[in-house]
């Protein structure tokens, strides 16, 4: 699956719009897939994400579940169909599919804890899901179109009081959307039910809130983009204070945690808050600024919540709480690559996190948004770089005496693949040139509708290769 | 390319180092050493340019987007520094050699040292901002984990974290001011940022952007008010001390201010702001070092005092004051280094660093004693030594300062006080150390001469304090020179580099200073009783004390938020969908469309007077579970009534097939859960949550009613026109389903299938106790029937993908039939699933015969429903 | 017509949003099913009601939109897997906690002692 991911990654990198449609129905009737750049960077990022998180279960997560890796691919399912369709209801169909996956993975490997937060989450998603309908509905009594290019072209044409049931539609979707991506105040569920989550599903999930931000990214600038009329830019005033709250939050729940995995379950948020500042501002240079950081924060959340799972293996009794423990195993290598990660999270130099915020400070225009931005951003870095430094010397360094009775070791396939998967942070600084280059024409290729809306004119009753090119 | 390669080469030897572990201490020492030895064979080339006061630069794009590039730039300054930082670096590598105890771990202490040395070359030798920026905050990290070296120790853990908040803290306002001057000058290249300081100071944002770099600055050189950390970071090793605490890394900031100085500095703000904090840097740390009993904290103290001294003279904004800062800090790195390795020394040869304890040494070191003296004396400024000609320049300086009235007066006293109080310490430091008496229960007795090479780099550096002292033109002055003009941007002012310039105003004030300090050292315990009436505040202790309340504060505010509760979380997110619709949905009210209402019939409005009832009536009697049960049937039943009252038969047929089921599941959860639901919302909650309700079906009736009377064209023609032709059906909705929009159904079979798998896996972990009887106080049946489930559940599968493979068969050629067969199977399979878990579950329990029969049932109809749809007309 | 279609739905949202919002898994369930009612019949609304115009080609002169009524099928079978899948887990929650409120909150009276409780 990463070798597709990465041949779609090429592929789209010329910028031009593949689509493949089912039964070959001339979209705006048929259902479409449609592969851009936005389209295959999320696939890469999932790919990789998923490949590791898969190796590191397969050292002994998986145990006692013979559903789990149905489960697992079950929700790469859902996920890439998220990624690549070009169709409204599709899109729920995919949320569906990849959220009912989700819950069974939440779920793995039982335990009392995991039911309440599960209970939760399902709850909430659900009634998100039937908002989610509702918003659908709205836009499709308005617009008579599901086909997310064909909704372009037919949101700036709606006039009179249809205006107010699309903003409402809309709104809704934004909600939806901010309720997968943990928005404040929609974020509450996150936290307990990523923290007590398998690690290699809580690192999985790192991508889960991204689906959401995905969504805004795909629908908003594409739907309701600069050319929207009456409709251009809806809701971006509410998603950038809010934005800045998440991110508030998220660092006042990431200096409070008392464990590793709450710690890193906040930075998820954090990392929410941060991406969705730039993109609601609107701007091509934010748009690419959210995506650099989006790939970079996504792995790294992901190899600190292995990593965190691994020091709880080794901790004995005291698990991932940070309170003082004898010693664990494997100290050196744990703290190293909880070291790199922290330092990745923060955003601190020299590693991947440092250069996404910087391009996300540089991406705001001077102003009143500036002014919020950098404050919130900067002095949320320096808290998170107090809560990390405070938690890793605490469970790293601060030993009691006396041994671990027994750890459990560790195996290769779960040490390789937590170790890989936060060292891919430097990976990113190595290659951070050509990432930025592609996200930048990411978000040029999304501030720009008229290649997507492009695909209605496609011609695809061509009965050799579903494949077919337009090129932008 | 050899700059990069100067920067390059320690992170190499850091990642080579550990290799070097199994060759044992000496190996690694010396494969630390080599980068060193090699950058400065690499800068030796560039001098004759920089002589000449020219620049080298090599520049690599990188980021472009960002402005950032690989960009080093070697001139006077940044030579001058990568000297300090190459040379000292190499004698605390020798140094540390015959420091660390054999069972420390060497390895991460050379590569980290390294790691560190790398990263403060970066600073200097950036010749881009941003580039710079992270080698800075590269420094505050290596400069954590070195200080928190011995991690077993608590003080160490905690001097640790407080210097990289407080640095770190500091590095990230420096990024927002580096990116205001870029946003202001346009590039973050060091070259055009110098070129631009007239543009930077006109502007608007200069106040800020000037704040931000010298919060950055102060944070990093240990000023007022951020000096606290840097005594507590002296819990590193010793040769840690004197190469990132002394010499190198807390110049950083004084590096930065000279590097900006062209473009920054010359305004009333930078002297202000400058000159005050390095002031009353100045006079704290000398009045607090006296006090001092520990060594390191005596000359941790004098070090933040030295490094307001420095400040103080940047900030004076005159040219000869940057001569004499940029002077004093090689001074200063040469003797402070020197009298923290001295003091490493006795550390490790007596046991501790008490001066109280530690007296009379010179019995037992001289050779070590006589080294620390010169360089104690240099520190407090005596005639011959370097740090008496830069502290003759600074009283010079200091009286030169056109300041109004009698505020002209302040400078010389300032700085006339704080050289008595460094004379004051540097006389404690020599007299109680080596003299005063013998020592009292040191923890190793007696104490010797450390190895010979130990001493070697308390040897160079003290030489090169007296030949700094005695010919200093000779010795630094071209270095110094090319080391002004590049901060100064070229106008050098003429200065004389003598060891004596003469009996004058800073002479006079020279002898004061010494006087008065060896005065006021006689009189030491006056002052002491004096300091000992106040209490003594330890910052970590406090910064400690602030750390846990904020977390404890954040973990409170975090569990009132995020309290666990799912009422408060739906709410929120009933409430947020409310708050953002609210302002369209009042703009647009009770807005009736275009095609206006269309009349009721009878049956219709009778079946909406049922559904609305029972709806409401659910919510009103919920708590009494069946009856709201039987309520909630009654309307998914008016549900599927409706559909096939609006023209879709399909929909009324898997409604109805649907809602059979959920309320069979629904029966069989009611089993098991209590039939009653308690009371526990308080009548505020519930009043709360009844307007809620009604706000969101107010909202949804009216965005319906403005809906269903607008005009509406969709792209449903196209289906209806291409169903027969293209589809192949004449069941415009099964066509879609199944081929327009075939790839959701995949989606929604998935779901089905997945829903099955996680049940299947939750039911398998969960042991259910049925309740003793129904909550009425009826008792179960007793009768077992384990069997009888298994038993009809089982042929069920096979059963049920019969029908299924029958109807897709069928429907190969008819509408629907794929979608049906899907329908079929996945609902079999939960069915097996569910069943299965039930026995796995309910080994011994009694079983409800209608259940069973309900089960039964659950297929028949699901198959009944899915014969039915797929029957319809085609 | 419209207004009495309109009402049912604004009914049956707020009966399930009430629902929704108390503290015990079954009443939520109920209220998710009753929420799921009202967005399934306002999905189908979004084509406009129609009378006897089956989408089925060759019945009628005109047709509904068929469209919604695919949508709303697929929604249908969605909101049941989804709807079983939170039942399977309120028992879980049940069988985990010893009751069956939404937080698992232990509580001094458990679910099955209140035989007469009513």
């Amino acid at each position: 699956m990463l070798v597709s991911a990465i041949v779609l990654l090429v592929l789209a990198s010329d910028g031009s719009y593949r689509i493949y449609a089912f039964g070959n129905w001339q979209p705006p009737f048929g259902i479409v897939l449609v592969l851009d750049r936005l389209a295959a960077l999320m696939l890469v990022l999932t790919a990789v994400l998923g490949l590791f998180c898969h190796i590191y279960a397969s050292g002994g997560a998986d145990k006692g579940n013979r559903q789990f890796h149905t489960l697992f691919l079950f929700q790469l399912t859902g996920l890439n169909i998220a990624f690549l369709t070009g169709d409204l209801f599709n899109l729920f169909v995919a949320f569906e599919v990849l959220l009912i996956a989700s819950y069974g993975l939440l779920m793995h490997g039982g335990g009392t804890a995991r039911t309440v937060p599960g209970l939760h989450y399902v709850t909430l998603n659900l009634v998100g899901s039937a908002l989610f309908l509702i918003g659908i509905g709205i836009i499709y009594s308005v617009t008579g179109t599901l086909n997310m290019a064909d909704l372009a072209v037919k949101i700036p044409q709606v006039t009179g009081n249809n205006l107010n049931l699309v903003k409402a539609g809309g709104m809704m979707l934004l909600v939806v959307f901010g309720l997968k991506a943990a928005i404040l105040p929609l974020c509450f569920w996150l936290p307990k039910a990523y923290a007590r989550a398998t690690a290699p599903v809580a690192a999985l999930f790192a991508v889960m809130t991204k689906v959401g931000i995905y969504a805004i990214v795909r629908v908003f600038p594409l739907i309701f983009g600069e050319g929207a009329g009456e409709l251009a830019n809806l809701g971006m005033d509410w998603l950038f204070p809010l934005a800045l709250i998440t991110l508030g939050m998220g660092v006042i729940g990431a200096l409070g945690a008392d464990s590793l995995k709450t710690l890193v379950a906040w930075q998820v948020i954090i990392s929410v808050g941060t991406l969705l500042a730039p993109i609601a501002l609107g701007s091509v240079a934010g748009l690419s600024a959210a995506l650099f950081y989006l790939v970079s924060t996504t792995w790294t959340v992901a190899g600190l919540f292995l990593v965190s799972e691994l020091v709880t293996s080794q901790r004995g009794l005291a698990g991932d709480s940070i309170v003082t423990a004898p010693k664990m195993r494997h100290r050196t290598f744990l703290s190293v690559l909880f070291l790199i990660g922290a330092v990745a999270a923060g955003g601190l130099p020299p590693l991947s996190g440092f250069f996404g915020k910087l391009m996300i400070l540089q991406s705001v225009e001077p102003g009143v948004e500036m002014a919020w931005l950098w404050g919130v951003l900067l002095v949320g870095s320096f808290l998170t770089l107090i809560a990390y430094s405070r938690a890793g010397s605490i469970v790293f360094w601060w030993n009691v005496d006396g041994h671990q009775e027994t750890p459990e070791p560790m195996n290769n396939r779960v040490s390789i693949s937590t170790g890989i998967l936060t060292c891919l942070t430097m990976l990113i600084v190595v290659l951070a040139g050509p990432i930025s280059d592609y996200t930048r024409a990411t978000a040029e290729q999304l501030h720009d509708n008229r290649g997507y809306i492009n695909i209605l004119q496609t011609p695809v009753h061509v009965p050799q290769s579903p494949l077919v090119e337009e090129s932008n | 390319m050899s700059l990069p390669l100067v920067v390059l080469l320690p992170f190499l030897g850091a990642i080579a180092a550990p290799l070097f572990a199994q060759g044992g201490r000496t190996a690694i020492a010396i494969a630390s050493s080599v980068p060193a030895l090699i950058a400065l064979a690499a800068l030796f080339p560039h001098w004759s340019v920089l002589a000449a006061g020219g620049t080298v630069l090599h520049s690599y794009e990188w980021l472009p987007a960002l402005g950032l590039s690989f960009s080093f730039r070697l001139d006077g300054l940044a030579l001058l520094f990568a000297l300090l930082i190459l040379v000292i670096g190499l004698l605390v590598i020798l140094y540390s050699h015959y420091y660390l105890k054999a069972h420390e771990n060497v390895a991460k202490f050379y590569s980290l040292l390294l790691c560190f040395k790398g990263s403060m070359l970066g600073i200097v030798l950036s010749g881009n901002l941003l580039l710079m920026l992270i080698f800075w905050e590269l420094t505050s990290l290596t400069s954590f984990l070195l200080i928190s070296f011995w991690t077993h120790k608590q003080d160490a853990r905690r001097g640790a974290r407080m210097a990289l908040a407080i640095t770190g803290g500091g590095g990230l306002a420096l990024l927002a001011g580096i990116l205001l001057i870029g946003n202001i000058v346009g590039s973050f290249e060091l070259d055009d940022v110098l070129a631009a300081g007239d543009q930077i100071k006109a502007h608007a944002m200069y106040p800020v952007a000037l704040t931000l770099v010298l919060l950055g600055a102060f944070t990093k050189s240990a000023q007022f008010p951020f000096h606290f950390w840097l005594p507590h970071a002296m819990q590193a090793p010793t040769p840690i001390s004197a190469y990132l605490h002394s010499a190198t890394m807390v110049k950083a900031g004084i590096f930065l201010m000279a590097r900006l100085y062209p473009a920054l500095a010359g305004t009333e703000q930078w002297f202000y702001m400058v000159s005050f904090t390095g002031m009353a840097t100045l006079l704290l740390g000398a009045y607090i070092a006296m006090f001092k009993h520990d060594l390191k904290g005596l000359l941790a103290y004098s070090t933040v005092s030295h490094l307001g001294l420095i400040t103080l003279l940047l900030g004076m904004g005159t040219q000869l004051a940057a001569v004499a800062a940029i002077f004093h800090v090689i001074n200063h790195a040469t003797f402070k280094a020197s009298l923290f390795m001295a003091a490493g020394i006795i550390d490790h040869e007596t046991g501790t660093r008490d001066m109280r304890r530690i007296n009379g040494l010179w019995r037992y070191m001289p050779h070590t004693a006589t080294l620390a003296m010169v360089a104690a004396a240099s520190m407090g400024g005596v005639p011959l030594l370097n740090g008496f000609l830069s502290k003759e320049m600074f009283f010079a300086e200091s009286l030169q300062l056109n300041l109004p009235g009698l505020w002209a007066w302040v400078p010389p006293i300032i700085a006339t006080l704080a050289g008595i109080f460094a004379v004051a310490y540097s006389a404690r430091f020599i007299h109680d150390v080596f003299f005063n008496g013998k020592p009292v229960d040191l923890p190793k007795f007696p104490p010797h001469e450390p190895p010979r090479y130990m001493k070697i780099p308390v040897e160079i550096l003290v030489f090169a304090c007296i030949m700094v002292g005695v010919f200093p033109t000779i010795s630094v002055g071209p270095l110094l020179y090319s080391a002004a003009s590049a901060t100064l941007g070229g106008n050098v002012p003429d200065y004389e580099l003598a060891v004596i310039h003469g009996f004058n105003l800073p002479l006079l004030m020279s002898f004061m200073a010494f006087f008065g300090g060896l005065l006021m050292y006689s009189q030491r315990q006056r002052f002491f009783d004096f300091h000992a009436r106040f209490k003594e505040i330890d910052e970590k202790a406090v910064f400690e004390a602030l750390v846990s309340k904020f977390v404890n504060l954040a973990n409170r505010f975090t569990g009132w938020l995020e309290n666990g509760s799912l009422q408060r979380y739906a709410m929120l997110l009933v409430v947020s969908v409310i708050a953002v619709t609210v302002i369209p949905l009042i703009n647009n009210g009770f807005y009736i469309g275009e095609n206006g209402l269309s009349a009721i019939d009878w049956p219709t409005g009778i079946a909406a007077g049922v559904l609305m009832v029972s709806a409401l009536a659910t919510a009103v009697w919920h708590r009494e579970r069946f009856y709201a049960l039987v309520l909630l049937s009654v309307v998914g039943l008016v549900v599927a009534l409706t559909f096939a009252r609006f023209s879709a038969p399909d929909l009324a047929m898997t409604q109805l097939s649907v809602e059979v089921v959920t309320i069979v599941l629904l029966m069989l959860a009611l089993y098991y859960m209590p039939s009653w639901t308690p009371m526990e919302s308080s009548k505020t909650q519930r009043i709360r949550d009844i307007l809620i309700a009604l706000v969101a079906g107010t909202g949804m009736t009216v965005i319906t009613l403005a809906m269903l009377t607008q005009p509406f064209s969709s792209i449903s023609a196209f289906f209806l026109e291409n169903s027969k032709p293209g589809g192949g059906g004449t069941n415009v909705v099964n066509v879609i389903l199944v081929d327009f929009r075939g790839f959701d159904t995949l989606g929604e079979i998935t779901v089905l299938a997945i829903a099955s798998l996680g049940i299947y896996a939750m039911l398998k972990n969960t042991a259910l106790t049925p309740p003793p009887g129904d909550g009425l106080g009826h008792a179960w049946t007793r009768d077992h029937y384990p069997l009888m489930l298994k038993q009809i559940a089982r042929p069920m599968l096979p059963l049920a993908l019969m029908v299924s493979a029958y109807i897709f068969l069928r429907g190969h050629n008819q509408p629907g039939g794929g979608f049906i067969a899907g329908l079929i199977t996945s609902v079999a399979l939960i069915l097996q699933y569910i069943a299965s878990g039930m026995i796995w579950t309910q080994d011994r329990i009694p079983f409800r015969y209608h259940n069973v029969i309900g089960l039964g049932l659950l297929f028949a109809t699901i198959a009944g429903a899915g014969s039915l749809a797929s029957a319809t007309p085609s | 017509m419209e207004l009495l279609f309109a009402l049912v739905i604004g009914a049956l949202t707020a009966s399930g949003v009430y629902l929704l919002l108390r503290a015990r898994t079954f009443p939520v369930i109920m209220g998710i099913t009753l929420l799921s009612y009202g967005v399934n019949l306002f999905l189908f609304a979004t084509g406009r009601l129609a009378t006897g115009q089956q989408p089925v080609i060759g019945t009628s002169a005109s047709y509904a939109d068929p469209l919604p009524q695919a949508l709303v099928l697929t929604a249908i079978v969605i909101g049941f897997a989804m709807t079983a899948f939170l039942v399977v887990l309120s028992l879980r929650n049940l069988a985990d906690n010893e009751n069956d409120h939404v937080d698992g909150q232990r509580e001094e009276t458990p679910p099955h002692r209140n035989k007469n409780g009513r």
